[in-house]
């Protein structure tokens, strides 16, 4: 998820165009970690230094890892290293960038720094997927302090993207929020929790990215939006649901119980109370989530 | 008993939650699986076909899948009703048990724990 939320960074930043990142989310599986986008992760070299060594690799034939060791950059252990860790996803969104020549060495030195300072993160803490800062990162991203109940707001949506990885696809960036009163769409599922409080969440988007955000989520090829589509994607956020519920009930003891899912076509859908709107924008288009805690 | 023999109900208020475990047991080679789309419909499918295993989902309409399960313990002690739901919270659970649920099933539901517990039911 810190790939995400980079990418996010990033376009809120402007330092990349919501074209050119769909485009680095799409090329990031092929693309291959470079032991200088690496080390200036880690923060062993500077991206001058990787500069220096790339523009010192044309007229020397070395690796760029033994000429780091040469000009005193890096030692063995630290190439032998940073080679030999797995890549982290935002790592080779950087990568793509860098590569593609949307992103300078010295940007993406910034852009890492800036993006690690603003949510306090460190190397492991992402390597490790650290429960409690993907959380903290989903807080301050949606402003969710300042809203009440905003420990409920943070682990749902905390969930939401974890499900939406795990079920729908990484490629996808989390976009600013607004509040909403209702939701609005061409498709919309809705789904009532309740118990100790009550939640009201809803699915909405336009016909296209309804059909390819069941697709993902079924594995099958759809044409036309019906009743089975519709139940695609109702049982995306039953399960999403279902999980927060029982997370929820393992961890607080709070007993919630679900109501089934309704569908709405071409209409809007009040809410009791304002709701988040959390819009996703996926490589096959945009989804609306909305989220209301009463 | 072999799968080929083996009866089994499914009832989801998703046809598509239907749909895939479904597919997923003809893949093992069971043919005999009726639906159901609603609780009510579950109690009426398995006086019909008492079937030796049943997959139940617990948010559904008319009758939920918890009353179902009563229900049919009630019309048979012995029916084998494996819960299969996204809410599988310790209040459910534990009234899944009381109620006599053969076991219990977390959606999104893993194929080779479905194999199991269709194993162990056959034994």
């Amino acid at each position: 998820m810190f790939a995400q939320f980079f990418g996010a960074f990033l376009l809120n930043n402007k330092l990349v165009s919501p074209e050119t990142l769909a485009q680095a989310i799409d090329d990031k599986k092929n693309t291959r970690m470079r032991l200088g986008v690496l080390a200036i992760n880690a923060g062993l070299m500077t991206a001058e230094q990787v500069e220096h060594v790339n523009v010192a690799q044309q007229s020397v034939d070395k690796r760029f890892g033994d000429l780091c060791v040469d000009l005193g950059y890096l030692t063995a252990d630290d190439v032998d290293r940073l080679l030999s860790e797995q890549p982290t996803d935002y790592l080779l969104l950087g990568q793509t960038l860098v590569n593609n020549g949307s992103l300078s060495n010295a940007e993406f030195e910034a852009a890492i720094s800036a993006y690690k300072a603003q949510y306090q993160l460190s190397d492991d803490d992402i390597s490790n997927n650290q429960n409690d800062k993907l959380s903290a990162i989903v807080k301050d991203f949606y402003h969710f302090n300042t809203a009440e109940n905003a420990r409920i707001y943070t682990e749902y949506v905390t969930l939401l993207f974890k499900n939406l990885i795990r079920f729908i696809g990484d490629d996808f960036t989390p976009i600013e929020s607004s509040l909403a009163k209702e939701a609005e769409g061409q498709y919309i599922v809705c789904q009532k929790l309740h118990g100790k409080y009550t939640a009201e969440l809803a699915i909405a988007s336009p016909r296209d990215e309804y059909l390819a955000f069941a697709e993902r989520f079924a594995k099958e090829h759809f044409t036309e939006v019906d009743e089975y589509v519709n139940e695609v994607v109702g049982e995306f956020l039953n399960v999403n649901n279902g999980l927060f519920v029982v997370n929820e009930s393992n961890q607080l003891g709070i007993e919630l119980s679900l109501d089934p899912q309704s569908y709405y076509r071409d209409t809007s859908v009040g809410f009791t109370q304002k709701a988040f709107c959390i819009p996703v924008a996926f490589g096959f288009g945009e989804v609306e989530f909305f989220i209301s805690i009463i | 008993m072999d799968f080929k023999d083996i009866k089994i109900l499914l009832c989801d208020d998703s046809m598509f939650a239907r749909k895939k475990l479904g597919m997923f047991l003809s893949s093992l080679g069971i043919v005999n699986i009726s639906e159901a789309a609603d609780g009510e419909e579950a109690v009426v499918k398995y006086k019909e076909n008492r079937p030796d295993l049943v997959f139940m989902d617990i948010v559904m309409p008319k009758l939920t899948g918890i009353e179902a399960l009563k229900a049919i313990k009630e019309y048979d002690s012995t029916a084998k009703v494996v819960m299969a739901s996204s809410v599988g919270t310790q209040s459910h659970l534990k009234q899944a048990i009381v109620l006599g649920a053969y076991d219990f099933v977390q959606k999104p539901i893993d194929d080779a724990q479905v194999e199991k517990i269709i194993r162990n039911a056959m034994k």
